[in-house]
């Protein structure tokens, strides 16, 4: 019973880790379990790296996601072009 | 105006070459056609990286096209100050400094030239924050490869997750299958982006023997 408890409790291990940092980047996980992943995340210089890696991917994903409207793109082309055109008498564009 | 002699008897032409010559004080401000080339060659193209960027700083769809319309004037006046080097992370720091500044003119401070800082941004753009948007870059570049790589039910789960923010059992009720089946799509998915990211030199392999 004593060695199930600390069992539990133990350290996690850095395959452990691994198989369940996905999951806890997703906040997959149960609390208690995400709790001991944290901690071998902060002491783990090579897991802790992983995980910032996988967590720079999920938000470059989710930056790739958001489409840009286009009309607001179309505006900022214009808005470039007349930069260049009220430039060319020398007044270093509109304020 | 920024164009060498050859520059100038071929006005019409753009910049051969990335690295431009920095233009002396006073002549900055001063357009010139070479100044207008190198703002088409280098920031026009980038248009839609600034408003992306400007999304992530402002969270707001009409303050990010507000931002990218002051940081383009910027880049405008600040075009001749500009050597070539890394345009895009040199906008991307015009940006982000616009962002502060406008975030600090919603507070009441003496008045002061809009263009004073012009030059710190065009010439005195730390090493390290020309490299933190640099690794930015790479990463979403790397990154939308390899969305346009990933088979189709990949990015279904991708888009699912990451983009919509659905869980896992969410996502797999919508497209109907077990969970197992969208973890481990998911994980594939990631697991392909991160050894891109590895390869491209960014990410955690790049320390390993």
């Amino acid at each position: 019973m004593r060695w199930t408890r600390w069992w539990r409790r133990r350290p996690l291990t850095c395959p452990e880790v691994a198989r369940l940092l996905q999951r806890h980047l997703d906040q997959e996980v149960p609390e208690h379990l995400a709790v001991r992943v944290q901690a071998h995340l902060e002491d783990c210089r090579r897991c802790g790296l992983e995980a910032e890696a996988y967590q720079q991917i999920k938000q470059a994903v989710r930056r790739q996601g958001q489409p840009l409207p286009p009309e607001a793109v179309e505006r900022l082309r214009a808005f470039a072009a007349s930069l260049l055109e009220e430039g060319k008498d020398g007044a270093g564009g509109p304020r | 105006m920024t164009g060498t002699t050859e520059d100038r008897s071929r006005p019409s032409a753009p910049p051969t070459t990335l690295r431009r010559v920095a233009a002396s004080p006073e002549e900055q401000g001063r357009t010139s056609i070479a100044d207008d080339e190198a703002f088409r060659q280098f920031v026009v193209p980038e248009i839609e990286t600034m408003l992306r960027v400007a999304g992530t700083l402002t969270r707001d769809t009409g303050e990010a096209e507000d931002l990218v319309q002051d940081a383009l004037v910027r880049a405008y006046r600040g075009i001749a100050g500009f050597d070539g080097r890394y345009p895009r992370a040199w906008l991307l720091t015009i940006v982000r400094n616009t962002h502060i500044n406008r975030g600090r003119r919603k507070r009441p401070e003496p008045a002061e030239d809009p263009d004073a800082d012009l030059d710190r941004v065009a010439r005195h753009t730390t090493e390290s924050t020309v490299e933190a948007s640099v690794v930015d870059i790479v990463i979403d570049d790397v990154v939308q490869e390899c969305l346009r790589e990933l088979p189709r039910d990949q990015l279904r789960i991708v888009e699912l997750v990451d983009v919509a923010g659905l869980t896992y059992r969410e996502a797999a009720e919508k497209i109907d299958v077990p969970i197992g089946t969208v973890m481990s799509r998911l994980h594939r998915a990631r697991k392909r982006m991160r050894d891109h990211l590895v390869r491209a030199g960014i990410g955690p392999g790049r320390s390993r023997r």
